[in-house]
């Protein structure tokens, strides 16, 4: 098994969305049509069928509405962060998004959890956008 | 009036290599030896294939020379458990057509060969890498890596709205096992307690390793002719009476039933809505002798008693742990033992069990008068087949 971590794959049509978790932003494709936002990322809206999606910046608030916890690593890297909680984020604009949970056990994790997203920059180019227990009042 | 092809193609003869976690062998090496078993179940000779179809890797042109095969229809279909049932509708619908006379389909899977199995090793986990993410629902710099996340992701998320148990998910491992005991084909023979079950480890929590697929090599070849010409071949014809076809968009994920809220799916339409199988083969739920789905992970089968109305959301699994599922029980399912420990082969072993089983071949594992049986699998494809022209 490799040691590297996978990364994503930055395309013309993601550039923008990396583009902007570099600078501390979660990002959803939006459609200039009916104005919706949504995921994942595609060259059309799913709602409208209207082309040429723009970036709208979402508040990164959501709730846990699924998750799973990591006991072996499918690949190296992630061996010394096991246990780690995987969840799939309904964001409050809607789409759901999948991270990881940080400052949190994974145990703990329960669905409809409020969290809130953080960032992780792994490199210059590459920044995930990750998720975290909403602090209340925050 | 719409044309419908019930009972118009037929399986005339299967075939397999054997199952194992390590064949040492080539895909088209497995897909020979299946095919060569399927061609002797039918009685029939290499010259009399005319069309080939692929549900595997390679390619479609070298594996017909290095079989010795000479066709005037190919097609070749993903490498995904998912195009089993729509393989052999379009060879059922290419043979009632005309466009060609025995369709040899075949399936081949070669993990031992990709290092690692899914998610890692060599292959380093193609199926993360897609644009939009992994068709599982895999996202590698997450760490989601691996096709049972997906899984544990809807298992997750459908015992936390109908209070599911882990021991009724346990039911659908132990009863799997229970029945590919029975299969001398199966890889896994050995039968495990809601004891065994619990006691074994989280691979992807709430997912045990019991909860997972066997991974390991091998082939199946299916053989499709016209119903007319399955007649007068070696065994009783298996006509297909029903067909329904893969099912995509925001709806659906692979590993979820519809209304579930897994990735885009949306948190309602939950009803069961998969009937056009059940009208097209012209049969009712209760003239099925015996349930086929893909079991690759243990809830799949949850999901898929659901998705094709057998039983109500949030139902399947107390239902299920009754024991309704295991042999002699209302609605046998997956009396070969399933991907869960026959072995996985993309659901096409599931489709030779599916012709024993309407042949009166199984043995020990026989459902008693088995005449209509069910393949289906999450994404609303199934197929209905029958011993008996429908």
């Amino acid at each position: 098994m490799s040691q590297e971590r996978p990364l994503p794959v930055i395309t013309e049509q993601n550039r923008g969305y990396w583009a902007a978790a570099a600078r501390q932003e979660l990002v959803m494709p939006h459609c200039t049509q009916c104005d919706r936002v949504f995921f994942p990322i595609a060259p059309v809206c799913p709602f409208c069928f209207a082309a040429d999606p723009d970036w709208k910046k979402v508040s990164g608030r959501g709730r846990v509405s699924s998750f799973v916890i990591f006991q072996q690593a499918f690949f190296a890297f992630f061996k010394n962060r096991l246990p780690y909680a995987v969840v799939q984020v309904e964001l409050d604009e809607g789409p759901r998004i999948n991270a990881n949970l940080f400052d949190m056990k994974p145990e703990e994790v329960r669905i409809g959890l409020p969290v809130e997203v953080t960032f992780e920059k792994v490199n210059d180019e590459i920044t995930l956008p990750q998720f975290r227990p909403l602090v209340s009042g925050n | 009036m719409t044309w419908n092809p019930r009972s118009k193609a037929a399986i005339a003869g299967v075939g397999t290599s054997q199952f194992a976690r390590d064949t040492g062998l080539t895909t088209t090496e497995m897909i020979a030896k299946a095919l060569r078993a399927a061609l002797d179940d039918c009685g029939l000779a290499i010259g009399d294939i005319d069309g080939l179809y692929i549900n595997a890797g390679g390619d479609f042109d070298k594996m017909a020379e290095q079989l010795g095969m000479q066709v005037g229809y190919a097609m070749q279909f993903w490498t995904h458990g998912r195009m089993c049932a729509p393989t052999l509708q379009q060879a059922a619908l290419s043979v009632a057509a005309g466009l060609a006379t025995h369709i040899a389909c075949v399936y081949s899977i070669d993990i031992s060969e990709r290092g690692g199995g899914f998610g890692g090793g060599r292959s380093h986990g193609h199926e993360e890498y897609r644009e939009g993410g992994g068709t599982h629902g895999e996202m590698a710099h997450y760490g989601l890596t691996h096709p049972g996340s997906g899984a544990a992701m809807a298992w997750q998320k459908y015992r936390h709205r109908y209070g599911a148990t882990e021991e009724q998910l346990g039911a659908v491992a132990t009863t799997t096992r229970q029945h590919a005991s029975l299969n001398p084909l199966a890889l896994m023979q050995h039968t495990y307690t809601l004891e065994d079950y619990l006691a074994s480890r989280f691979v992807i929590e709430p997912l045990r390793l019991l909860d997972c697929a066997v991974v390991n090599d091998g082939a199946v070849c299916v053989i499709v002719t016209t119903a007319e010409r399955a007649r007068d071949h070696r065994k009783k014809p298996v006509y297909i009476a029903g067909m329904d076809g893969l099912h995509a968009g925001r709806d659906e994920f692979v590993f979820a039933p519809p209304g579930l809220g897994i990735w885009q799916q949306p948190e309602s339409g939950v009803a069961a809505r998969s009937t056009h199988v059940y009208e097209r083969a012209g049969v009712t739920r209760s003239d099925i002798d015996g349930f086929y789905c893909l079991d690759s992970f243990s809830p799949l089968v949850i999901f898929a008693l659901e998705e094709f109305g057998f039983c109500k959301p949030g139902e399947a699994a107390p239902w299920v742990a009754e024991g309704n599922t295991r042999l002699g029980g209302k609605l046998p399912v997956n009396t070969n033992g399933g991907h869960l420990s026959e072995g996985m082969l993309g659901g096409w072993a599931h489709q030779v069990e599916i012709v024993r089983q309407l042949r009166g071949e199984c043995g020990r594992r026989q459902i008693a008068d088995a005449r209509v049986l069910q393949f289906a699998m999450g994404q609303g494809v199934s197929n209905i087949y029958s011993n008996e022209k429908l």
